[in-house]
């Protein structure tokens, strides 16, 4: 390789700078990168794609008349790649792929691999014991909770928690992890595999939490700095989560749940898949016992995944029997006889698939096209009925926890409580409060 | 020669003014007290020689008497050594009589010499009539919290002698610092969640209204127990020296001030004994936790761990804010007027006690419910479930969430809450008597229809009722609103009496 790949400042940059700048070309997805890749060192197809004799395929499907395309070698030409890669090490964000040491190991073997990983933290955390726990944004106190516990213990039993960074159980996941007592670097090691830019806090929100993870583990895209999230990069995500664990705990997910996708991702892999059993009349976890009821075993805590995983169970069981692990069969599953199942890693990027749990941030180009269904209504009346509702839980809730979760005065919540109980929504068993499965048919 | 000076025993927290009188005569040398003393009293023989011996002194070859008046009380304790030594000396023509003319003394002496510091220092120096008092150099600030009579300190018998003679000063008495907020008190605004529990706390404090939290272990009851003397304004002086006076006779340590000025946090656990809980004792009467709560909080952890007969003992003390300890030849009264706080698990098997949420059979449970008794739980106006913080508190990103208010802030709530109450003419709501409900606590229209359904659906006894009425009048005046008391006032005031255990040995 003597062919000198120069940016336009006229020095050699490390071959991950190339590697990024491919992966930011315009209508690049992972499959055309990887296929790219295979080809040579970085700078060298930089280099050609610069002089035009590696062009942009043509747009896969028929959604033509969505302005002129930018050419690879034009937008080539303008990329100021010095300056992203002085960038990008500043913030100290590195850039893998296929061919570099530092890819993961299990992603090698992967049906679709990413073309090119971005990273902050330690990428050496995928080479451990992986699992991911996944679920919905919308998610109830009680799966949050799971989440959370699952996130700190299976941390703390030195596994390291994949997730999707997002709100709800992915964020309750990676606290638990960082809160792991004991732990060997005295938090739990994470990885938050994200949409957007690893660098792009997505949700603004969890701007913090990106922070702790990068610290404590690893944040890694697909997505080239800087840029927010398109909606086909969601479920995108979703399958390198899938490639990058021993197993995937869904913790709840509505129907239409991105984290289905993820499951559906493993057992293409042959990866495990574990569900936490939810309220069998609650809208949250609908999807994730629709799951359940096709196939994968219950986990209940991570006693329970660290015995699936054959580690260590860690304490007796609360009663005598032991169940026999079922062990999901990849070829037997097909979670949604209804939803197509995806070519399989045929070129261009992965295909648009809708999720409404992860709204992207900003709309998607023509290019890719992908439909995305709006979130949808939350079901609940307004105000703050609707607030105490939302704080009551599918299971046995005392007042206190009700009181605190609305974040209202507890002369009002008692009021509403009582209110919403004449109606029918709750049922109080000797100050407990739940709610009935009417209220939550009348809900979604 | 005949001698005497003033001294002073402990009854309980009382001082009783003694008077030390030797005789010192011709005759076999023999010593002997008399007068009701105790045995360590008595042994004052033994440490009053050795102190002369070591303190170069000669003892009188003589007969020498001594007599305790008033000779129908029993005398208690070793602060009896330092008169007894001072009179011997006064009598054996060793001091001249003008030396100790006005002069009271307490202390024991060591065998060395030395002056020491009694229990009860505070309420003996109160005794002393005379104008003034000599007393160790390691009590002399305790003693001088009295303001009268003077005091004078010294470190050993021989300074004493030396310093009566004229020839060498008294000690000084060290100058007390101000008085300061004891550290690690803990404030409120550590506390995360708990929304119900840091109200109760806050309505406790503003209303005078005991508190039952109930909840699993590692709910934080006891740290949020420890933050309610916080919520509770400083002692006035009647209180604060009624106070020290009882901590110093428990033989407590005292704060740096030495007058206690902040209201105490008492938490005896339930393994204490019933004496060490209410007081007595055998060799002397002394305070008991209660009594040293008195105008404070007495915690009891794990309250259905205390055997029956020590909570039995509790119901005086809640009735009248005295405890009367009994005794073959006395009975002491000791003050004993504290706000009860105590917590317990829903159930024994350390789950939250909700439904489903606990392996207890039903009997086990009951039979955990009885260890506390009806009456006894219904003195408690505020009873409130306290749980493991909840996960959604954990994740609320920074700032998503206000911390909660600090300990200063929902005092100065408390204070004014309070104010109102006195401004009605009652020490605190929880003593508002039954009859006055109507006049003192007024409810708007909502609200004493909610009280009716309650009451019609069997929700609400009739003795529960003016225990809510009570709470619903504090949440209002925390509230500050004039007028009636409105519907979510009562709301709150009836979550914050829920059945402290899940099920209905309560109710019967
Ligand atoms: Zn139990």
């Amino acid at each position: 390789m003597t062919a000198s790949a120069t940016g336009s400042g006229g020095w050699r940059l490390a071959q991950g700078a190339y590697a990024g700048a491919l992966a930011a070309l315009p209508g690049m997805g992972p499959a055309t990168l990887c296929a790219l890749l295979e080809r040579g060192a970085p700078a060298d197809i930089w280099d050609s794609v610069r002089r035009g004799e590696i062009v942009r395929p043509p747009a896969r499907g028929s959604s033509g008349g969505a302005g002129p395309r930018l050419s690879w070698a034009a937008a080539a030409a303008g990329a100021p790649l010095e300056r992203w890669w002085d960038a990008w090490q500043r913030r100290g964000i590195g850039v893998t792929w296929p061919a570099d040491p530092r890819y993961p190991r299990r992603l090698l073997s992967d049906p679709e691999p990413p073309g090119v990983l971005f990273w902050r933290g330690d990428l050496g955390r995928l080479e451990s014991r992986c699992v991911a726990v996944v679920g919905t944004r919308r998610c109830s106190p009680d799966g949050r909770a799971s989440a959370y516990d699952l996130g700190r213990d299976l941390a703390g039993a030195g596994v390291c928690v994949v997730s999707g960074l997002a709100l709800g159980i992915d964020g309750a996941a990676h606290l638990g992890a960082l809160d792991a007592p004991g732990a060997p670097s005295g938090t739990g090691s994470t990885v938050g595999v994200a949409a957007s830019g690893v660098d792009v806090a997505y949700p603004a929100r969890h701007a913090a939490l990106w922070e702790r993870v990068a610290a404590a583990g690893a944040v890694v895209s697909e997505t080239p700095p800087g840029r927010p999230a398109q909606a086909w990069r969601f479920p995108a995500r979703n399958r390198v989560i899938a490639g990058l664990v021993d197993m995937v705990v869904v913790v709840e997910s509505h129907v239409t749940g991105g984290s289905l996708i993820t499951a559906d991702k493993a057992i293409d892999r042959g990866v495990e898949v574990r569900v936490v059993p939810g309220p069998v009349h609650a809208p949250f976890a609908a999807g994730s016992n629709q799951l359940l009821y096709d196939g994968p075993g219950p986990v209940r805590d991570a006693a329970d995944v660290l015995d699936a995983l054959g580690l260590v169970d860690h304490r007796p069981r609360r009663s005598g029997r032991r169940r026999p692990a079922p062990v999901a069969r990849p070829e037997q599953l097909r979670l949604d006889p209804a939803r197509p199942a995806p070519p399989p890693s045929a070129g261009g990027p992965a295909p648009p698939q809708s999720c409404s749990d992860d709204p992207p941030s900003s709309p998607p180009p023509p290019s890719v096209g992908p439909e995305l269904r709006s979130p949808r209504p939350l079901g609940r009346p307004d105000g703050p009925h609707g607030e105490v509702l939302e704080a009551v839980g599918w299971r046995p809730t005392s007042l206190g926890r009700i009181v605190e979760r609305a974040g209202r005065p507890v002369g009002s919540v008692g009021r509403i409580l009582e209110e919403l109980a004449a109606q029918g929504l709750f049922t109080e068993d000797r100050g407990w409060w739940q709610r009935t499965a009417g209220g939550g048919g009348r809900r979604e | 020669m005949f001698a005497a000076v003033p001294s002073a025993t402990l009854i309980g927290v009382d001082g009783l003014t003694v008077r030390v009188e030797v005789h010192v005569t011709t005759g076999l040398p023999q010593f002997s007290i008399v007068g009701l003393p105790d045995a360590s009293c008595r042994e004052a023989k033994d440490r009053v020689r050795a102190a002369f011996s070591s303190s170069g002194l000669a003892w009188p070859q003589k007969r020498v008497t001594v007599n305790l008046a008033p000779t129908g009380q029993r005398k208690i304790g070793s602060g009896l050594d330092l008169p007894i030594a001072v009179a011997t000396l006064v009598a054996a023509g060793q001091l001249p009589a003008e030396a100790v003319t006005d002069c009271g003394f307490i202390g024991e002496l060591g065998l060395d010499g030395s002056v020491r510091r009694v229990d009860g220092t505070v309420a003996l120096a109160a005794a002393i009539g005379a104008g003034a008092v000599v007393v160790g150099r390691d009590a002399a600030a305790e003693a001088a919290v009295v303001g009268r009579p003077r005091v004078l300190a010294a470190s050993s018998l021989r300074q004493v002698v030396a310093a009566l003679r004229g020839d060498d000063g008294w000690s000084p008495v060290p100058a007390l610092p101000a008085p300061s907020r004891p550290a690690g008190e803990g404030d409120l605004c550590d506390v995360r969640g708990q929304p119900l529990g840091r109200l109760a706390l806050e309505v406790a404090a503003a209303g005078g209204h005991h508190l039952l939290l109930v909840g699993p272990p590692g709910a934080g009851k006891t740290m949020l127990a420890r933050r309610l003397p916080g919520l509770l304004p400083d002692l006035g002086p009647d209180d604060a020296f009624e106070v020290t006076r009882i901590h110093s006779a428990a033989g407590l340590r005292l704060p740096a001030g030495v007058m206690v000025t902040r209201p105490p946090f008492r938490a005896p656990h339930h393994t204490a004994s019933t004496v060490s809980l209410v007081g007595g004792g055998t060799a002397r009467m002394r305070p008991g936790e209660i009594s040293c709560a008195h105008r404070g909080v007495l915690f009891l952890d794990e309250l259905a761990e205390f055997p029956a007969d020590v909570l039995d003992t509790l119901r005086q003390p809640l009735e009248e804010g005295r405890v009367l300890v009994c005794r073959a030849r006395a009975a002491v009264s000791f003050p004993a007027r504290f706000l009860l706080v105590a917590a317990t698990n829903p159930c024994p098997c350390g789950g939250d006690g909700s439904p489903g949420g606990c392996r207890c059979s039903e009997a086990s449970r009951t039979r955990y419910a009885a260890r506390v008794s009806g009456p006894l739980l219904d003195r408690f106006d505020l009873r409130v479930g306290v749980e493991r913080p909840d996960v959604t508190d954990l994740i609320a990103p920074a700032g998503a969430r206000p911390p909660g208010e600090s300990t200063s802030t929902v005092a100065g709530r408390v204070a004014r809450a309070r104010q109102q109450a006195a401004d009605r003419g009652v020490a605190s709501n929880a003593e508002i008597p039954a009859a006055r409900l109507d006049d003192l606590a007024p409810l708007s229209p909502s609200g004493r229809r909610l009280l009716e359904v309650r009451l019609r659906q069997g929700r609400l006894s009739a003795r529960g009722l003016h225990r809510v009425r009570r709470v619903a009048r504090t949440l209002a005046d925390l509230q500050g609103g004039p007028g009636p008391i409105d519907e979510e006032a009562v709301h709150a005031a009836l979550a914050l009496r829920a059945e402290p255990f899940t099920f209905e040995v309560v109710a019967s």
